[in-house]
């Protein structure tokens, strides 16, 4: 029982390591935009599948490059046509308008590549298990927390070090002087929500490899990543990671003693920590206007 | 600028030409003789067109057209031409195919309603039909209620109860992986009767349960279910979920090399989610409700020719549930030679179909008593790989409807009739 314990909150942070990597992407556009993107589910699965479509051209690897940059291009497009018209309004119009969008992708995945699963092929190499006690622990698994790792170790390296991060958090601290210090901001908030698309789409890429590759990928994806950002508290990026990280092992924990409520589970935690601590666990006081 | 450069404009005198046109095309008699200015029959649709379902449902939907073009083909229903309506229930949202059911019945004013791939939505619109008194057709949703314990005099099944399902693949399962189970089963009305009857056909086979864990449908990650089900140290793993959630379940668990310490196997399998795998994980023993390939059996080739040429692809189970259930319409009316829904619904209980409909070794008919579709089911192994590249599936054995559906005296269905 102990083993099987241990065994699922190590399985556990696996998983919310990947929760984590969507969920940081939506927390970036949310934090500096304040727009709620319902659609970053369609973007995974629009980043997943032209991964598949390159993947004979490019390989693998090739296409684990190319294909989320492919989906950031896409996502600075429809941050200039759509996504800007709604900043600065009430957010009952970018929640809707990011909804219908998700179902656009959904089903534009599903016009183009059918909707049907695909088979998503990944190196040999990868596709096996470390050791046979710890058969949970595949090669792909493994380098996938690796490149999770990597990759919130250079968001935070931009966020933190560079100018365009610099700039990222200030705007989403106040966005009007940001401005009113010459700040382009339209061009801050197009290149931000790119940022974000890329950890979608490298999120999807992930996925592919792991799941099935289904028009559907995304939308059962994206709700943990909601919940990853209201339990790490909303604003705070390293929130997010803890979020994502935790309602992995509480999920993989509820499988151990109750598998049916192994979904039902974060949104209890998200109710409890709304309830005790309504701004998350890392998030600041006062941060929601 | 000249004349030249300029864009065609359309011009007075081809736009009355058009509208003439297009009136005179209003004005021209049907193009069926014998429709007489009749509308034409209408067939109802409800069915996933997106979300989880959507692939089996674009499928059934498949059988559905080519049996319209076969009726229309030999001269439609009592003379009139058929046309199909279809709609899109959304994969898991009763409420819409109520309501969708109702917009077919009401406005469109069809003579027969099909659907529906989930089981509960199935169950919903049998209630709706039942109050409007319309023959209604469940293509592929396999509660056993459906034919059950809420089974109507207007509603009929052609795809197998989770019951039959059962019983054709238990022998299997002790055969080729063992005697120790351990579901992994879907948390709604499906999985639920599924796994109570196979925990049932495992007594009359010796063999028992480990362990059993509901998974909520629409679970993607299940590496928590495999690490608890590996735990128990089964024989086998039973995979009872159905669509994308066998797909993620399966992949990650041959990944993880589950299939080189236990046995990966289950019930119903279907080619779409076989199709959706890499590979290596196309194994374990399972039951197909109706497979494209089967030597000797007639028409079964022209039917996989039709189907190909339509959609590219060999047809699958569900393609067929949407064949058999469209012409079921068909032959109903025929033989009652009426649309009033009592008097189809009687012939068609216990009628016996025609081999060009049936495509199954067996002889197939809806049983009377509950409206049963009873055909064949194909007991064998998934392969990476056949003669073919579609060909996934090794039948090992042929299973009888008739034996595998259980008597009928044990049925909780009892048919109530319009008086």
């Amino acid at each position: 029982m102990l083993q099987l314990v241990l065994f699922n909150v190590f399985n556990g942070l696996i998983v919310g390591a990947f929760y984590a990597l969507m969920a940081l992407g939506l927390s970036l556009i949310l934090n500096l935009s304040g727009v709620i993107n319902f659609a970053h589910g369609g973007f995974l699965a629009l980043g997943a599948y032209i991964a598949y479509s390159l993947m004979p051209l490019v390989g693998f690897w090739g296409a684990l490059l190319v294909a989320p940059l492919l989906t950031a291009v896409l996502g600075l497009a429809v941050e200039r046509v759509l996504i800007r018209r709604v900043y600065g309004r009430d957010p009952l119009y970018s929640l809707l308008l990011t909804f219908g969008l998700a179902y656009i992708l959904e089903d534009l995945a599903r016009y183009i590549w059918g909707a049907q699963s695909v088979p998503y092929p990944i190196p040999e190499a990868l596709a096996r298990p470390l050791s046979t006690q710890f058969f949970f622990l595949t090669g792909y698994r493994l380098f996938m927390v690796a490149l999770v790792a990597l990759a919130v170790a250079a968001l935070f390296f931009v966020l933190g070090r560079t100018r365009l991060g610099m700039r990222i958090r200030a705007g989403t601290l106040d966005l009007e002087t940001v401005s009113a210090l010459g700040v382009n901001v339209r061009v801050l908030r197009n290149l931000n929500f790119g940022l974000g698309i890329y950890l979608a789409g490298l999120a999807g890429v992930l996925a592919a490899g792991m799941l099935g590759l289904q028009p559907t990928i995304g939308t059962s994806l994206i709700m943990p990543s909601f919940v990853a950002i209201v339990v790490g508290g909303l604003g705070s990026l390293p929130g997010t990671l803890l979020g994502g990280l935790l309602i992995g092992v509480a999920s993989g924990l509820a499988t151990v003693f109750m598998p049916s409520a192994s979904e039902a589970i974060i949104y209890v935690m998200m109710g409890l920590v709304l309830l005790v601590r309504p701004r998350g666990l890392l998030g600041e006081e006062g941060r929601l206007k | 600028m000249s004349d030249a450069d300029r864009p065609a404009a359309p011009g007075r005198r081809n736009v009355l030409r058009a509208a003439l046109a297009a009136s005179a095309a209003n004005l021209a008699p049907p193009f069926i003789l014998s429709a007489r200015g009749e509308q034409p029959v209408r067939i109802g649709l409800a069915n996933p067109l997106t979300g989880t379902y959507a692939a089996v449902g674009k499928n059934e939907l498949a059988g559905c057209e080519l049996a319209i073009s076969q009726i229309n083909a030999k001269g439609g229903i009592l003379g009139r031409q058929v046309e199909l309506l279809s709609e899109d229930s959304t994969s898991g949202d009763a409420g819409t195919a109520v309501q969708k059911s109702r917009k077919l019945i009401e406005r469109d004013k069809v003579d027969f309603l099909l659907g529906n791939v989930n089981s509960a939505l199935g169950l919903a619109m049998a209630q709706v039909s039942n109050e409007k008194g319309i023959l209604h057709i469940v293509p592929g949703g396999h509660t056993d209620a459906i034919t059950g314990a809420t089974c109507h005099w207007n509603v009929f099944r052609v795809c197998n109860s989770t019951q039959m399902e059962a019983n054709a693949a238990a022998q299997q399962l002790v055969e080729k992986a063992g005697r120790k189970w351990y579901y992994i089963t879907p948390d709604y009305a499906y999985g639920h009767t599924l796994q109570a009857a196979l925990e049932q056909a495992a007594v009359k086979v010796g063999a028992s349960k480990v362990g059993a864990d509901l998974s909520p449908l629409g679970t993607t990650d299940f590496s928590s279910y495999l690490i608890k089900a590996q735990a128990a140290n089964p024989d086998v793993i039973l995979f009872l979920i159905q669509g994308d959630d066998m797909v993620n379940a399966l992949k990650q668990a041959v990944q993880f090399g589950l299939d080189k310490r236990t046995h990966l196997a289950g019930a119903q399998q279907e080619l779409e989610s076989l199709e959706g795998l890499p590979p290596e994980a196309r194994i374990g023993a399972w039951v197909f409700e109706w497979y494209w390939k089967q030597p000797g059996v007639p028409h079964v080739a022209e039917f996989v020719e039709a189907i190909r040429k339509k959609t590219g692809k060999v047809p699958t189970a569900r393609t067929w549930f949407g064949f058999v259930s469209t012409w079921s319409c068909a032959l109903a009316a025929a033989a009652a030679k009426s649309l009033d829904a009592v008097k189809m619904a009687k012939a068609l209980s216990g009628m016996k179909m025609p081999p060009e409909v049936g495509l199954v070794p067996d002889q197939a008919f809806y049983r009377a008593e509950d409206h049963q579709f009873i055909a064949s089911l194909f007991v064998g192994t998934a392969q990476a790989g056949g003669s073919d590249p579609e060909d996934l599936f090794n039948v090992t054995r042929v299973a009888r409807g008739v034996d595998v559906a259980g008597r009928v005296e044990d049925s909780p269905c009892k048919l109530v009739w319009p008086s």
